[in-house]
């Protein structure tokens, strides 16, 4: 084959070489935000890619990976976009500044001069940087707080205290905010660095983490977006002078998609603490290295006596070997943790599927019936699609019915559009079958627990108004239901079952993500001193006073309110507090500032609540579009069970 | 589904081919006209636009396609 200036021939056994060395730095990618790709540009030029043509491609396969890891990252609710773009963007200043250092140095004192100049930027900041990461795992392991939340650094605080008029911008991340003249310096060193020694990440996450004060796990998703930025830039640079090897750089991220995708999602069953671990070993590997490299540029340049040329032979071939064991070393401790963290997780789905199912025989009596339909829990109607996404649902359903002496109606949709029929039968009824087995099974449970318990296969080309007609008919109390999380543009563009069920239905709606469980410890409740406000609140009150369980009252504020509108809030917050002490509910008031969904799901981590009580204003359609909901987002982004109140 | 088992359900395997099977097809077409594409893209200037284009396009599907891969073989997100 005859190909262009500048491109080499690949056999297969250097495409399977750089799917390979693809996936593995895709993995590390997806878990710490950067750091994969060092090591392919010396892996291709060992292959007889030249220097350029390496960079180029590496970086060309960098922007769409770290695209991919950006938005799976972004539906763990890890990424703050804007921080990432603000960043980027300074970041992209530094690339260039960092390449026109690059190109004097290699100028004045030629290759030699380039590499040792590339080699302790390597030693300094992968020293200093790499070393305190290590020393900040080591000391957070000794004090025995390897399972407790990362605490904010004392340089964070007060960066995230200094207010200069004009350039404050809040960061969801750092739920603060910052001024930009603090995130410039930071993006555009981490350019400089990814210009210098091609992982910008190295300095970009370890300064979102200990500079600005993001959790380590937003910091290393937030870095894909800067990544993401830098690549595209870098790509069109290089695309530009005709640079790109297309087949490298795709073949390359054919094997790193795959990588990145699982590097991303061990992000969901790990400990802050293990990126840090992850990225510390790494930079302190390449650190070594490349010190390993230093002896022979600095005998090139006549700094020190030459070298016999097999040490010098011996020396490469030692640095590159280690260069590989830092990438391997990180992706065996993401395979570690990913074991581990999926191993215990099911373990402990199974705990809590055994602990439902060994509840006594015994129903409780029911609840005395009430006139106001507001904090009456009599009879649940659960929506199944036999997913695990179910699971928590009819585990909690179970719990609180048992709780509330309630009935339990179990339903099952299966859609029928009528295209859907004709084109494949054969599949309905297979699907009709698989939906009444799993009732079976929900039956079975539901007896085993002492809960009555009826259930019904449902057909309909549109399970929403499927659930809300049961809901109807069965005239419930509250529809249980699942959660997909799906966000952002999938949400506006696709809908959601559960947010068109919370529209539409007649009652109130129970939404439980998927490892979600509520024993009562303590409950969270919205107000936003509105009739809605004032229904979750009558709610939450009957709940706390059935499960002996203290309500934390929050109303939010944001920065646009007046003060007249803040003074409201916290009277809001008063006249909650009063009443549910009045029904002997252990409660306090928070009025904090910020995003209301935000703050709302920081108040139920801070207070380890495992319930969310809000009311719905009850949008649907358009308007919910267009405006889309904060219960829906905190819906989204919080890890506990929510309850929709719908006031008459 | 309280258990921890999980089932591979027929539309996670039809999302696995809707982006599987374009996915083969791209790198086989990559693969068919890698000589024109090289030359073209080593013209560099404005038609920086095609390696970026080709690198959009092919992250798009086969990432959804290493998204299902992983799904289907039961490795998701703990929520």
């Amino acid at each position: 084959m005859e190909t262009a200036v500048n491109f080499i021939d690949l056999t297969v056994l250097d495409v399977t070489y750089l799917l390979v060395v693809g996936f593995i730095g895709g993995l590390v990618s997806g878990f710490i935000g950067s750091g994969g790709a060092f090591v392919l540009t010396p892996a291709m030029m060992s292959m007889g890619v030249p220097g350029i043509v390496a960079v180029a491609s590496n970086i060309c396969h960098k922007f769409p990976k770290a695209l991919v890891g950006a938005i799976k990252r972004a539906k763990y609710g890890q990424v703050d976009v804007k921080l990432g773009l603000v960043l980027g963007v300074s970041a992209e200043a530094g690339v260039l500044y960092g390449a026109h250092i690059q190109e004097g140095v290699k100028r004045s004192f030629g290759d030699a001069g380039s590499n040792l100049y590339v080699s302790l930027a390597f030693v300094v900041v992968l020293g200093l940087v790499g070393g305190y990461v290590l020393w900040d795992v080591w000391k957070t392991h000794r004090g025995g707080q390897g399972d407790a939340e990362e605490k904010t650094s004392r340089l964070a605080r007060w960066v995230q205290s200094v207010e200069i008029p004009g350039t404050m911008v809040y960061f969801k991340s750092l739920n603060a905010r910052v001024s930009v003249l603090f995130t410039i310096p930071i993006g555009f060193a981490t350019g400089m660095l990814a210009a210098t020694i091609a992982v910008g990440g190295f300095i970009g996450v370890p300064a979102l983490h200990y500079v600005l004060g993001a959790p380590s796990l937003m910091a290393s998703a937030t870095e894909l977006v800067i990544a993401f930025v830098m690549g595209l830039g870098g790509t069109i640079k290089f695309a530009w002078s005709g640079l790109v090897d297309i087949r490298l750089a795709m073949i390359i991220l054919a094997g790193s998609l795959f990588g990145i995708q699982l590097g991303a999602i061990g992000t969901t069953y790990v400990k802050p603490g293990v990126i840090k671990v992850v990225m510390g070993t790494i930079m302190v590997l390449v650190l070594v290295s490349r010190a390993i490299e230093i002896p022979v540029y600095l005998a090139q340049l006549d700094i020190i006596q030459p070298l016999d040329p097999h040490l010098v032979a011996l020396l490469k071939n030692l640095s590159f070997v280690v260069l590989i064991a830092a990438l391997a070393s990180g992706a065996a401790i993401v395979f570690a943790a990913l074991w581990r963290g999926v191993g215990a997780h099911r373990r402990e789905l199974a705990a809590a599927a055994a602990q439902v199912t060994s509840m006594p025989a015994a129903v409780v009596a029911p609840a005395q019936t009430q006139l106001s339909p507001l904090g009456r829990f009599e009879r649940f109607l659960v929506a199944t699609d036999g997913s695990e996404y179910s699971a928590g649902a009819m585990r909690e359903a179970l719990r609180m019915a048992k709780r509330c002496g309630a009935r339990l109606r179990v339903v099952s949709v299966v859609s029928t559009d009528v295209e859907h029929e004709a084109t494949v039968g054969p599949l309905l009824k297979q699907e009709l079958s698989a939906a009444h087995d799993h009732l079976a099974s929900m039956l079975e449970q539901a007896n085993a627990a002492g809960v009555a318990c009826e259930t019904e296969v449902l057909q309909a080309s549109s399970p929403d108004e499927a659930i809300v007609h049961a809901a109807e008919q069965a005239k419930s109390d509250l529809v249980v239901m699942g959660r997909r999380g799906r966000r952002g543009l999938a949400r506006l563009m696709l809908g959601d079952i559960t947010a068109r069920v919370i529209g539409s239905a007649p009652c109130n709606v129970l939404v439980v993500p998927r490892a979600a469980e509520m024993h009562g410890k303590h409950f969270v409740v919205a107000t936003d001193g509105s009739r809605f406000g004032d229904a979750a609140a009558v709610t939450a009150g009957k709940l706390a006073v059935l499960f002996g369980t203290p309500v934390t009252v929050v109303s939010v504020t944001q920065p646009s309110h007046s003060a007249e509108r803040r003074a409201e809030a916290q009277q809001a917050v008063n006249r909650t507090v009063s009443f549910l002490k009045q029904e002997d509910v252990t409660a306090t008031g928070e009025v904090p500032h910020g995003r209301p969904d935000e703050m709302i799901v920081l108040t139920a981590t801070q207070n380890d609540a495992d319930l969310i009580i809000m009311g719905s204003h009850g949008r649907t359609g358009i308007e919910r579009v267009l405006l889309g909901s904060t219960t829906e987002r905190v819906i989204n982004q919080t890890a506990s069970v929510v309850l929709v109140v719908k006031s008459a | 589904m309280i258990n921890s088992t999980f089932k591979i359900s027929g539309r996670q395997v039809t999302k696995l081919v809707l982006y599987g099977l374009p996915t083969v097809g791209l790198y086989a077409l990559l693969y068919a006209f890698e000589d024109s594409l090289l030359a073209l893209i080593a013209q560099g200037g404005w038609l920086f636009v095609v390696p970026v284009a080709i690198a959009f396009v092919i992250s798009f599907v086969h990432g959804g396609f290493t998204a299902q891969f992983w799904d289907i073989l039961g490795i998701k997100a703990k929520k």
